[in-house]
């Protein structure tokens, strides 16, 4: 999570840099450490820095890490001749480095050479099969080939060990939500509210859930998630006050002609 | 008499000066040797699946009133089942794991270059230290202390009509080992492995049962009450939406 002080930092030094103001090297230290995804902003700062060979001897050893950043942004932004550059260097750097050959298998998948990629990190895995970020690019990229029920069976053989991770929970649900299967999305809308049971956000998505499922019970659930999150949001959250609205509503016809006191 | 015994500046240079630099020397070099030595482990999965297991059934169970009853129910089922639960641990694989964790080679290697990289560049010191500067005065703290600090600052010397304020050279070593901890982070970087007081900690951690906590998450799930907040939040989003529109 990003707090209030730590984004207004950012959001001023981004001012900062576009105006010409330097801090580029601040700037992209903070998003990596807050893991954002501004790759555009971080694509041009971060090759302004490697260009410039003076601005980049001052960095030392960290240089290599801007390298890495670089290229994923590169990616990110369908640059991939930066890309090559950047994985390039790292690589004349570094031989035989995983972290290395990470990169190179993400480039193979922005290329949209998904066999290759495929053969690259069923490698990587072999080496360490506990290495999360490529169990969730296998995942990705099955969901980019439009294979979602690939991407779902990846998903789940990841949380079968790391079922802590909260950024996978909200990706399957994302995934379920799509492919229409409610009962499982609610699951890990729970399992999201479990972890965090103050975030709107995951309040609103699971009333969604309920609501579309349908039936009295979870109509009335929803009705209360979405009471839930206009509490937590102070009433400022339009959604969820239609969605009382709906969901009154929704009762409403069901209850019709039962008596007054099943209503509640 | 005490108060005015003069230090030969000789002293300083070639006791004072002299430790403390050797001092710094050899924590660099231990750095830069345990960094040589350092093997990076792969984490074992079932390890890090009771872990995760461990912080998904503390989420469960510090917020188990914000998801419906019926919802609560299956997953405490799913963590605490005695056949096949998450958190159940079939009885006689606790010691198991306890055997296995010395029967790994690996891991008493590892333990054993951890040992040897802290281990004996300090006796060596020490000896060294005791076998040239044993004796010294060494130095002269500013402010006066009380008695109590005898034992601190002057180990090795057996005169207690000395003031408390002047430093033997023992103790000035002792003083340099936990007192340069500062100095390395800032000349070898923040995560700097020399910290001897973080690896002991780590040391009397070893051991630790994962099963353990597994159990007691268990027990924890067992005894929870399940009262769903969610009706108060209907109250409360009213009572929030009056305000807003008065």
């Amino acid at each position: 999570m990003v707090s209030k002080t730590e984004e207004t930092q950012v959001n001023r030094l981004e001012n900062q840099v576009d105006n010409g103001g330097g801090g580029a090297w601040e700037y992209l230290c903070l998003v990596r450490k807050l893991k954002l995804r501004r790759s555009d902003k971080v694509l041009k700062h971060g090759l302004s820095i490697l260009n410039d060979s003076t601005k980049r001897s001052t960095l030392g050893s960290e240089e290599w890490t801007l390298y890495e950043q670089v290229a994923i942004a590169a990616m990110d932004c369908q640059c991939l001749d930066v890309a090559k550059d950047c994985i390039k260097v790292l690589q004349k750097k570094f031989p035989g480095s995983k972290r290395v050959g990470r990169l190179e298998a993400m480039l193979l998948e922005a290329k949209g050479s998904w066999a290759e990629a495929e053969i690259a990190y069923s490698s990587l895995l072999e080496d360490n099969s506990m290495d999360q970020v490529i169990h969730k690019r296998r995942a990705a990229m099955a969901k980019a080939q439009g294979n979602l029920s690939g991407a779902i069976e990846g998903l789940n053989k990841y949380l079968e060990i790391f079922m802590a991770d909260l950024d996978v929970w909200r990706e399957l649900a994302e995934i379920y939500v799509s492919l229409q299967m409610y009962k499982q999305a609610a699951f890990c809308y729970e399992e999201l509210i479990l972890s965090q049971p103050t975030n709107p956000v995951y309040h609103l998505a699971y009333a969604d859930v309920l609501y579309t499922l349908g039936g009295l019970e979870n109509l009335q659930s929803a009705k209360k998630y979405y009471a839930s999150v206009t509490d937590l949001t102070g009433g400022k959250n339009t959604r969820a006050l239609f969605g009382i609205c709906l969901c009154t509503f929704a009762i409403g016809q069901l209850t019709k002609g039962r008596n007054k006191e099943e209503k509640d | 008499m005490a108060a005015d015994l003069v230090l030969d500046t000789a002293i300083r240079d070639w006791v004072l000066i002299p430790l403390s630099v050797v001092m710094v020397l050899i924590g660099v070099l231990r750095y830069f040797v345990s960094k040589l030595m350092r093997s990076s482990q792969l984490p074992d999965a079932k390890i890090v699946k009771e872990g995760q297991v461990i912080i998904r059934a503390r989420n469960l169970r510090a917020s188990a009133n914000f998801i419906p009853s019926k919802s609560f129910r299956a997953r405490k089922a799913y963590f605490g089942n005695e056949e096949n639960g998450l958190l159940f641990v079939p009885k006689g694989q606790a010691q198991n794991a306890q055997a296995q964790m010395f029967s790994d080679p690996n891991m008493a290697m590892d333990m054993m270059k951890k040992n040897l990289s802290m281990i004996i560049p300090q006796t060596l010191t020490f000896a060294w230290v005791n076998f040239f500067f044993s004796g010294f005065v060494a130095a002269k703290i500013p402010f006066p202390l009380t008695q109590r600090f005898r034992s601190m600052l002057q180990n090795g010397i057996d005169y207690s009509t000395i003031d408390v304020s002047y430093v033997s050279s023992r103790s000035w070593y002792f003083l340099n080992m936990f007192g340069l901890r500062g100095l390395f982070s800032l000349i070898l970087g923040e995560e700097n492995a020399t910290d001897d007081t973080q690896r002991m900690m780590q040391m009397s951690g070893f051991g630790f049962d994962p099963s353990k906590s597994l159990g007691a998450e268990k027990d924890g799930l067992d005894i929870i009450q399940h009262e769903w907040a969610l009706p108060k939040f209907e109250q409360r989003a009213e009572a929030t939406l009056r305000k807003l529109i008065s």
